[in-house]
């Protein structure tokens, strides 16, 4: 098996100023209005970033860097990996930009260091599944 | 692999992978999810995705528990790739939700400041 490293880019349009989307990464409460069913963040250098999911997986990280409304980073791993894809606490790094556009903010997420574990699986058909999936959602 | 190809092919049972993908459900709350669909048709789907590999069934008191073998069947990036897009959709109505009442305010002061400044 190869162990190559993934990476995960996307962007999003959100017509929100980039303060209002930046509690959502750093505020616990606001965090659970998306991502997870529990959160704790200390959102500091050094500070935790732990977030527990409705079906019991828990992210572990930590972040990083911040620079308000613009950039912030976080590692990113998962304490429990059942059913989750093995990625050690501490073995990922999600970078958060913030760019403010006519009052609206760009957000682009940047998800580096993802081990490619199943990759011969994948190459062997399951890429046609996994937009099926998607589309469905 | 062929296997698997087409027992996802079906939307219902598209839609049960994604019901188990974050967590266990017994039959009972999956069959809860398809109001319209007799129980033993949503078993057969069960039966379908199990063969296929792509459920693991763990038996708990009377109750079998259903969830999705994610190992091996799908690569990690892609995996994250489905969770931020999810995910970022979420981020974006709770943040547009949390300012929509404001900006709403913003845009009805502004057209009450065009009004005053057009000539009579």
């Amino acid at each position: 098996m190869t162990d190559s490293t993934g990476v995960v880019e996307q962007t999003v349009r959100i017509s929100a100023r980039p303060a209002t989307v930046w509690k959502y990464w750093t505020d616990p409460r606001r965090m659970c209005d998306w991502w997870g069913a529990t959160a704790e963040l200390d959102a500091r250098p050094g500070g935790v970033c732990v977030v527990a999911m409705e079906g019991g997986s828990v992210m572990r990280g930590e972040y990083l860097e911040l620079q308000p409304y613009e950039r912030l980073v976080f590692s990113f791993g998962w304490e429990q990996v059942d059913g989750a894809p093995p990625i050690a606490p501490g073995a990922s790094r999600v970078e958060i930009t913030l760019v403010e556009d006519e009052g609206d903010t760009i957000l682009t997420l940047r998800h580096t260091g993802i081990p490619a574990s199943a990759a011969e699986l994948h190459n062997a058909g399951w890429a046609h599944v996994l937009p099926l999936l998607v589309a469905a959602a | 692999m062929d296997e698997a190809l087409r027992a996802i092919a079906d939307p219902t049972r598209r839609a049960i992978v994604r019901l188990v993908r974050d967590g266990e459900m017994s039959a009972g709350e999956i069959a809860a999810h398809f109001p319209t669909m007799s129980r033993p048709a949503v078993s057969q789907h069960l039966r379908v995705l199990s063969d296929a590999g792509l459920v693991d069934i763990r038996p708990e008191g009377n109750r079998r528990l259903y969830r999705w073998r994610r190992d091996g069947l799908q690569d990690a990036a892609a995996f994250l790739e489905e969770m931020w897009t999810d995910r970022l959709g979420r981020l974006k109505i709770a943040a547009e939700r949390e300012e929509w009442p404001e900006r709403t305010r913003a845009a009805r002061r502004a057209r009450l400041q065009q009004r005053k400044e057009r000539p009579q």
